[in-house]
């Protein structure tokens, strides 16, 4: 049987198209997202300069992922061109600051909207709105502002530094709002402090803590699908330190090796707007598991070790990012020195001519923007986003990686749960 | 207070979600959703999905419409010249969120003929609401502030009038420019600009594109996520709650004989320059120098 199933909530919206068997269980899932914007073509002929503002709009849940993809991007055009540049480990620092800080507002998001909501649902259970987690994600998007001036689409990262110039007032209220978040994290996500999360992981003794993070995993237990989900075992991180992991074979990651496949899209008689995007010519997962295998943290390391790349293991990743992530920022925030320039002004961008590529790594994985520029002007623009890893549409004998996790579900409405594992965002797809 | 809660549908177009997630920052979201009920949103727990919602389109108090507008875009499979014009028959109050949705804003540059807002497109009055125009509220901004939006709301619940300028944009929060309350007023006042990016002093209309003079909103008024701005941040202010936005050549100020191009609202040329160039005679060293300096 053919079911079209709308899944909603997701940033937009996506189709899936699934075929099953008698007993309802998943044979095949097909992922179309039918809407479709231009955002490359909005930014071809702008000043390069304009994209600090239009790139933002990809997303409004990642417009700051964006904002520093494209400003790496101009950056290196620099380089390409000739040009030297200097940034300050200040401004690096409150750029490194406001790019976590979306990273955490996602994933608590992602927890609470969705996956407790979506779980609870399909046991029942009736949906309230998480007042206390738009609370705490608001905080974080404070924190975020008093560097960047707003959240969301700030346009504040620029080449050669950052606009902002903040005082230790703007630092301590950050380290403020941080010791919040931390207490919320600590007392209803995770059920014990946050440097202790990291050896319940390791012990397996994740799941009999008291926290929201638990609850879910116990929604997931009793729909039996903590086990489920698993995918090729291919991992990807492209920005940072990067690498690339396919079944324990690790190498570091080569951005050349990347490529985009539109066979399957409406311009070439297919039904999806989403291009897929390959490493090696193969679906690689891209986003929180990935990042946590790669950069080798112990906990969710050897979850994967155990149970494999199932949607508890996804889950736990995403989760034990943030609390990474939130320790992170607090170290950021304790060592900045605020006597440093926070911008280093370079070459007009009108004498710049070149190419370059700015990769970052988003609440979901990589997201590459590339662009050609003559004069300063854009004459090329090209954005592979997070989501193109991990949401992509392959035949029966190459399947993508939410496509091959969702194959064995035992109903329609369970395969949708394990898609959402994924944190699926539809916006950006079809940028 | 009423005593049944406002039935709102949030319906979205082409949209980057900005406003939605812009939206979810008001702190004070839980006191306001005592007073409003959400049919549909496209991320809270509501009423009904939006398959629901498409199969049987209900009335509602108001209509909150994010994104820009294509008459054969689709929603659950449904083209916009139906799903919005039906859900804007049947309901009482529309509010045009974002710039999107009350002139075409960014999505519009990818097919100018074919993208609009819901009431504008672009300075035009010629969108598909046209005859529906006295139920439509501009909420311009890319996003919309929050507070802007959960503003209007109130007022709407609790039957106040609401004073709108030409665009239908409430007075109240565009009555102001984003240059009022700005820090760096001052700077603006004696002509000292800012130097380059990332400094606190210095005013950014002179070299670095700001906007502010010609622009209305409250940002600086009512600060962003509580505690900040585009100018408080040192970013010019792009314009984005004007229907000429987004313009191009956003991080440098266009200039005419090195004046800027274009005038503060209301000021003409001729009274700008006099003013100028007397205020620029002054050397005023509190001015020049850094406002936070260890050697004072
Ligand atoms: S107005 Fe701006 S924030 Fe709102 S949908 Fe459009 S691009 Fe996104
Ligand atoms: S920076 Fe912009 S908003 Fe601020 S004073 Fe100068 S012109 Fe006005």
């Amino acid at each position: 049987m053919i079911t079209h199933e709308l899944i909603e909530r997701i940033e937009g919206e996506a189709v899936l198209d699934f075929r099953t068997d008698k007993s309802g269980t998943v044979q095949e899932a097909d992922i179309r997202f039918v809407h479709f914007r231009g955002m490359e073509a909005i930014l071809e002929g702008r000043n390069a300069l304009d994209a600090l503002v239009i790139a933002p709009r990809v997303c409004g849940i990642c417009g700051h992922s964006h904002l520093i993809a494209a400003v790496r991007m101009i950056e290196n055009v620099y380089i390409d061109a000739g040009f030297s540049l200097s940034i300050s480990p200040k401004a690096h620092a409150i750029r490194e600051i406001t790019l976590e800080c979306e990273l955490i507002q996602n994933h608590i998001k992602w927890l609470y909207l969705v996956m407790l909501h979506e779980s609870g649902k399909l046991l029942g259970e009736e949906a309230n709105v998480s007042l206390k987690a738009l609370y705490v994600t608001s905080q974080i998007n404070q924190l975020s502002a008093l560097f960047s001036g707003q959240w969301p689409h700030s346009s504040y990262a620029i080449p050669g530094g950052v606009t902002c110039d903040p005082t230790h007032i703007e630092v301590m209220q950050a380290l403020k709002i941080l010791s919040e978040v931390e207490q919320f994290v600590a007392k209803e996500v995770l059920g014990c402090p946050l440097e202790k999360f990291e050896l319940h992981l390791k012990s397996d003794s994740h799941r009999a803590l008291e926290g929201d993070f638990s609850k879910l995993l116990h929604q997931f237990e009793k729909l039996n699908l903590l086990n489920t989900g698993k995918s090729h075992g291919r991992f990807l991180v492209l920005a940072d330190n990067g690498g690339s992991l396919d079944n324990g074979e690790r190498s570091v990651a080569d951005v050349a090796l990347v490529s985009e496949d539109s066979s399957h899209t409406f311009a070439h008689g297919g039904k999806t707007h989403a291009k897929n995007a390959l490493y090696r010519g193969a679906f690689y997962e891209g986003g929180p598991l990935a990042r946590a295998l790669i950069s080798e943290r112990q906990g969710i390391s050897s979850l994967y070790q155990k149970y494999g790349d199932c949607a508890m293991t996804r889950l736990s990743a995403r989760i034990d990012e943030m609390v990474t992530l939130i320790v992170h920022v607090r170290s950021l925030l304790t060592s900045l020195d605020l006597s440093q320039p926070s911008f280093t002004p370079p070459s007009s961008i009108l004498s710049i001519s070149g190419s370059g590529v700015g990769i970052v790594e988003a609440p979901r994985g990589s997201l590459i923007h590339r662009a050609k520029i003559e004069k300063g002007k854009i004459v090329e623009y090209s954005i592979i986003t997070p989501t193109q890893w991990n949401l992509g549409n392959g035949t029966a004998s190459n399947l993508g990686v939410a496509q091959k996790a969702m194959i064995g579900a035992e109903s329609i409405a369970k395969a949708s749960l394990i898609f959402r594992t994924f944190d699926v965002c539809s916006v950006c797809t079809t940028h | 207070m009423p005593s049944k809660p406002a039935k709102v549908i949030w319906l979205q177009g082409i949209t980057c979600n900005g406003n939605t997630h812009s939206f979810l920052n008001d702190p004070s979201l839980g006191a306001l959703l005592e007073s409003i009920e959400f049919i549909h949103h496209p991320i809270l727990p509501c009423k009904k999905t939006l398959k629901e919602l498409v199969k049987k389109l209900p009335k509602s108090d108001i209509l909150i419409f994010e994104g820009a507008y294509r008459a054969d875009f689709e929603r659950a499979g449904v083209k916009m010249e139906t799903l919005l014009v039906t859900l804007a028959s049947k309901t009482k109050h529309i509010i045009a969120l974002g710039s999107c949705a009350s002139f075409g804003g960014i999505f519009k540059e990818a097919s100018p003929e074919h993208i609009s807002g819901i009431l504008f497109d672009k300075e035009s009055e010629s969108g598909p609401l046209q005859t529906l125009r006295k139920k439509v509220i501009t909420l311009s901004g890319c996003p919309i502030h929050p507070k802007w939006l959960s503003f209007v709301l109130d007022m709407i619940v609790q039957g106040k009038k609401i004073t709108l300028d030409e665009y239908r944009r409430p007075k109240e929060l565009y009555g102001y420019l984003v240059h009022n309350g700005c820090l760096r007023n001052e700077y603006f006042e004696w002509k000292v600009d800012s130097d380059h990016f990332g400094t606190k002093e210095g005013c950014l209309y002179y070299a670095q594109g700001c906007q502010g003079p010609f622009t209305h909103g409250s940002c600086n008024k009512i600060l962003w996520n509580e505690v900040s701005s585009k100018t408080r941040a040192g970013t010019p202010c792009v314009g984005c709650t004007e229907p000429s936005y987004p313009r191009t050549e956003l991080f440098s100020t266009k200039t005419y004989m090195s004046i800027p191009a274009e005038m503060p609202l209301g000021i003409p040329k001729r009274s700008y320059l006099a003013l100028a160039g007397a205020a620029k005679s002054f050397h005023i060293k509190r001015l020049e120098g850094k406002l936070i300096d260890d050697n004072a």
